[in-house]
């Protein structure tokens, strides 16, 4: 399969290596207007840095790109190859997700993936495999916290120019938290949203909290945050005959810690002295292949022309509908204490 | 590959009290003593075949150390089948009323059997496994093979003699193939702990997974008393890998390693109790300060140990690697 990558930024390199080792693929060309037009690519790798985009010479491509031209070049990508990965957020809002989802139905037999990878890290597998009928029983509550410090070039960063953006931390970070949240528990409403734009000032929020409750009445909060000044990742799932709480991400700085699941059952029959505190256990991972495996899933769906198993229309709808919501419901708000200058 | 770290606190003398140890200790060394009067031979290291370093005596039975990997192995063993009638007959006693296992029942069932239950069911969740054919080679009879099959995690659980399995008699290597297998401490008695992954291997089919518990000399109790930790012993402790040694032996015999975890609980217990027992114990004045510690630090060095893969119980969980022309 020969593989068209917009941006080679973060995501976008993170992208071609994995692609680089996969065995469906034989060549890899990258479009990226910040490439330097004097560099040459590798034997394996062309680089693009201007017009005329080779779509002839593409039979996939990925959307890697800031967020203001995702829409437009899905659209496009989704017309001219019909195989596409998209990076998340798909799309600004939910107008350019809109956008996104018609010309998906306009191109029969596309193939469409958004980068939902959180999915598949080791804690998420687990805790997934462990509740329900995986012995821990019914999900009754769900908490995730999902946050950064931001840096000293927060501002600078597009993702936090509105314009760019389009959403600030909710819709940047945030989004992958939801996406777990609808694995768990399937599709959810909001009901209630506060969002502040208390330290940054960069008319995005920077720290989102939702309430939300499942189909089913299961309640679930997230809080989504740029001024976490300790990195966190942390969902916590209260079942009916225990919990999980995964916590830390495989990453490649390690900021967030070390991925880990702790288990716990709910003890108080005949178990006086256990009321309270259960025997736990941690399951500490040391390998993440989400990006791998995500890449893997997209190439073969796109090979067999089948739906892929995750990363879905439907699983960015979602995420997407909850998030128009919640800007609906509560537009970021300068918090009282807040002073740009005092920083 | 993951590492597992348990929360839980389990006094010593609800699983197996050093005192009530002793005389359960002294019949399985006496027993060992005695098959050793008939014909011997000297061991090589089971990992890499190099001869054994002797290290020194257990009550006048030599143990040598593996010069690559570490632990401590028993230097001589009788012949195959003396060596099995050794495991009967210490399996048999383990069973009487006169050993603390049968005073200590209950509790053992809920401190000892009930997490390794509980650890092979996630496993085996966690790994999409559903109700496999469960292997379990042991002497028997074996406490854990009516566990198992009461628990309902597995289709069926099938048995085969230890012994049997590693020096790779007929008899063990018949008999339904299972998707999953057990060997609780059974490579810490048996006479060859790399046939006997072979002939878990010849029963495994294909990608199976393998749970293996160990007691490793590489862990804080057995690094610090040495030999002179009283729950080293023939036959349950004729072979004490390393944590290092145990993973070498089972990726030299074809498993690929998922889980390797050394979430014991017991150690800075043991250390004391040996302490109680004897002042002499030769600690420094440092290992002194960690095992005096107040509980809230003697909790907090035991989960390091058990993060650090530093505690002296192991469990590995491993599987069968998919043979390529």
């Amino acid at each position: 399969m020969r593989c068209l990558i917009f941006g080679y930024g973060y995501m976008g390199k993170i992208r071609c290596q994995a692609l680089r080792h996969h065995p469906l693929v034989r060549q890899i060309t990258v479009v990226d207007p910040a490439l330097d037009p004097a560099v040459a690519g590798s034997a394996d790798i062309e680089l693009v840095s201007g017009e005329p985009i080779p779509w002839e010479r593409a039979d996939a491509a990925f959307i890697c790109t800031p967020n203001h031209v995702t829409a437009p070049l899905c659209v496009e990508a989704l017309r001219r190859v019909g195989r596409v990965f998209c990076e998340k957020p798909p799309g600004r809002n939910w107008e350019e997700f809109s956008r996104i989802a018609e010309a998906a139905a306009r191109a029969p037999g596309h193939t469409l993936v958004f980068g939902f990878n959180h999915r598949l890290h080791p804690c998420i597998e687990a805790a997934r495999a462990l509740i329900g009928e995986g012995g821990l029983g019914d999900v009754l509550y769900l908490k995730g916290t999902y946050g950064k410090s931001g840096g000293a070039r927060y501002r600078e960063n597009w993702r936090n120019n509105p314009e760019i953006a389009g959403g600030g931390i909710l819709l940047d970070q945030g989004i992958h938290m939801l996406d777990l949240f609808h694995l768990f528990l399937g599709e959810l409403s909001v009901v209630e949203a506060v969002l502040t734009d208390g330290f940054w000032g960069c008319g995005l929020e920077d720290n989102a909290f939702v309430l939300l409750r499942s189909e089913r009445g299961v309640p679930a909060f997230l809080h989504s945050s740029a001024t976490l000044w300790k990195h966190t990742f942390r969902v916590e799932i209260g079942c009916r005959d225990g919990y999980v709480m995964a916590s830390g991400l495989l990453s490649k700085t390690g900021s967030y810690g070390r991925e880990q699941l702790v288990i716990g059952r709910r003890q108080f029959e005949d178990e006086a002295l256990a009321i309270g505190n259960p025997r736990e256990e941690i399951i500490q991972f040391d390998r993440d292949e989400s990006w791998e495996r995500e890449v893997h899933e997209f190439l073969t769906a796109a090979k067999d022309g089948r739906p892929a198993a995750h990363g879905t229309l439907e699983d960015a709808r979602r995420v997407m509908q909850v998030v128009r919501d919640v800007y609906a419901l509560s537009p970021p708000t300068r918090a009282a204490v807040s002073d740009p200058g005092r920083r | 590959m993951r590492v597992v770290q348990t929360q839980q606190w389990v006094p010593l003398v609800a699983v197996k009290p050093l005192d009530g140890l002793l005389a359960y200790r002294a019949h399985c060394l006496a027993v060992s003593r005695a098959s050793l009067r008939e014909r011997r031979g000297l061991r090589r290291s089971p990992i890499t075949g190099l001869p054994l370093e002797r290290v020194g005596d257990i009550d006048g039975l030599p143990y040598g150390r593996c010069p690559a990997s570490g632990g401590w192995f028993l230097m001589e063993l009788p012949s195959p089948e003396r060596w099995a009638r050794v495991l009967e007959e210490v399996n048999r006693f383990r069973r009487s009323p006169e050993t603390f296992h049968a005073e200590l029942a209950q509790s053992r069932a809920d401190a000892v059997y009930a997490p390794k239950l509980e650890w092979i069911g996630e496993t085996l969740r966690l790994h999409g496994l559903a109700h496999p054919v469960m292997l379990e080679a042991m002497t028997a009879p074996s406490h854990f093979t009516t566990i198992l099959r009461e628990s309902a995690l597995c289709r069926d659980v099938v048995t085969a003699d230890e012994m049997a399995l590693a020096n790779g008699l007929p008899d063990a290597r018949s008999g339904p193939m299972a998707q999953a297998a057990v060997l609780l401490e059974s490579l810490d008695r048996v006479n060859d702990p790399a046939g006997l992954l072979r002939g878990v291997a010849g029963r495994l089919e294909e990608s199976g997974l393998l749970f293996v518990t160990a007691l490793v000399a590489s862990g804080f109790d057995l690094s610090v008393l040495g030999l002179k930790n009283l729950y080293l012993y023939p036959p349950d402790r004729t072979n004490c890998f390393s944590l290092q040694g145990l993973s070498q032996l089972l990726e030299r015999s074809g498993f690929d390693l998922v889980e390797m975890s050394t979430p014991g609980v017991l150690d800075i217990q043991i250390v004391r109790a040996h302490l109680a027992r004897d002042q002499g114990v030769p600690l420094s004045a440092f290992e002194r300060q960690l095992v005096e510690m107040d509980e809230e630090g003697q909790a907090a060095l035991q989960a390091f140990l058990q993060q650090r893969g530093l505690s002296s119980f192991a469990r590995i969980v491993a599987r069968r690697r998919v043979e390529t022309a």
